[in-house]
């Protein structure tokens, strides 16, 4: 398989290692990826005009003709909502006037969809399964909202892929309850109360981890962690994950290549859990 | 004496920007019913939308309600009417920021799309930086997670730029298609 592949601005600093494992569980699955050619970033969550948000999408779509995956849920929400909206021709006709390369179509994939599709399919590449791992489903907003890859009220591909990995998805009941994460700088107070309820729900409810697959969640559940410990004086020490870092210690990746040392709460226990659980 | 022309101008440019289905809005209150940060909201979204349609500009544009948004779409999936909730914050947003109506908010976002139209993309040391000369109370938050993220190699010092012939599609993207 091959695809066309949009790392997004934050892999270049504070989601480095959701790069690196993308990269890293794509080669070991077969996928074969080809970075989008001087791609521009999607606009995030802090371009109000529409048609420039779309416009910023549609440069980045014009750049190839293969199926584009990510795996940040911000850049596949913008783009799949860009796309929709270059089907009207109106809009169409305005960006494309200002495009270089015209924009005819694109397909957005989330790594999430394309690595379950294929790990689907090649289960004996699964060579350390997560026995009994208490996993929780952290869907986020922009995976599934406006429109995705599974329903936005009820999503269940997170569950179906933590159970292919041979883990137990926990029952979660923020799983799409926002991080807050877009307006963590402006609005501190604001973002960090909807944070610390995602983190201390995963708690009660028993997580070992938590399954991200945005890189702002991740930023608000992972590195802002300590901080808000401190300030709300409740332990959590979760660690939280990409999702492709959790699929690559299944498939046998070593730290380094998933970048497990640049989470800010430390995986390693776990992972030495996994392999306990393995050899028993 | 209020400006009858202004509002009714008002009215037609969130319509046109978020579309004319918001018309249609049956104030329900499944927005701010979904909303994640309606408790701190007031004016609500609901009410939000309720004076767009009535066209009180000011009440609309001068409080912390866009702001709050952290654009997680709930209140779009869900609206039983079609309409776009948060394509409404968005218009706001737009016409608050074209306006120069000042807020730390809004200069975090001027920031944000300053750096994709010069460079294409966005380096996180630049941007918490120059946000810090307009909102200083942010230091200590910029520090704790600087220090979180500095030894773990998550801070580049370089800024991210795309190719020249890049950066002058990204700024044509940008001003042609009505940005600011």
């Amino acid at each position: 398989m091959k695809l066309a592949y949009y790392p997004g601005c934050v892999s270049l600093s504070t989601g480095k290692e959701m790069d690196l494992s993308t990269r890293a569980v794509s080669a070991a699955l077969g996928i074969e990826l080809e970075e989008l050619e001087d791609w521009n970033c999607c606009g995030a969550t802090h371009v109000s005009n529409e048609l420039v948000a779309t416009g910023l999408c549609a440069r980045n779509m014009a750049q190839t003709d293969l199926p584009i995956m990510t795996s940040c849920s911000i850049c596949y929400s913008n783009l799949r909502t860009a796309a929709k909206q270059m089907e009207d021709p109106d809009v169409k006709a305005r960006v494309n006037a200002v495009l270089t390369k015209k924009y005819s179509g694109a397909s957005i994939r989330h790594a999430l969809d394309v690595i379950l599709e294929v790990l689907e399919k090649n289960q004996d590449l699964l060579v350390v399964p997560l026995k009994e791992l208490k996993v929780a489903p952290y869907y986020g907003c922009l995976l599934t909202r406006p429109r995705g890859v599974d329903s936005p009220e009820f999503p269940t591909i997170l569950e179906k892929l933590i159970k292919n990995l041979q883990a137990e998805p926990i029952d979660f009941r923020l799983k799409t309850f926002c991080c807050g994460g877009p307006i963590f700088m402006p609005q501190q107070k604001a973002a960090e109360d909807t944070a610390f309820k995602i983190l201390s729900e995963a708690k009660k409810a028993g997580a070992e981890v938590i399954v991200t697959v945005c890189p702002l969640c991740h930023f608000m559940l992972d590195a802002k962690q300590k901080a808000l410990e401190q300030k709300r004086d409740e332990k959590i020490g979760i660690p939280v994950l990409y999702v492709t870092q959790l699929v690559g210690i299944a498939l046998g990746l070593g730290p380094e290549e998933l970048g497990l040392n640049m989470n800010s709460v430390s995986p390693m226990p776990m992972v030495e859990k996994v392999y306990e659980r393995m050899a028993e | 004496m209020p400006d009858f022309d202004a509002d009714r101008k008002f009215k037609q440019d969130v319509l046109r920007m978020a579309g004319a289905e918001v018309q249609t809005c049956i104030q329900c209150g499944t927005c701010s019913a979904s909303c994640p940060t309606a408790h701190l909201m007031n004016p609500s979204i609901r009410k939000l939308i309720k004076y767009c349609l009535e066209g009180r500009k000011e009440e609309a544009l001068k409080n912390d309600t866009i702001w709050l948004c952290t654009s997680c779409l709930l209140c779009t999936v869900r609206c039983p009417r079609g309409i776009r909730p948060k394509a409404v914050v968005a218009a706001l947003k737009d016409i608050a920021e074209r306006e120069g109506i000042k807020s730390k908010d809004a200069a975090y976002e001027l920031i944000f799309q300053k750096q994709i139209r010069e460079h294409g993309r966005i380096s996180e040391l630049p941007l918490t930086g120059e946000f810090l000369f307009v909102f200083p109370q942010a230091a200590v938050q910029s520090m704790q997670m600087g220090l979180e993220m500095a030894p773990r190699g998550k801070i580049s010092l370089e800024i991210e730029k795309i190719k020249p012939e890049g950066r002058e599609e990204v700024k044509r993207i940008i001003e042609e298609l009505g940005g600011k």
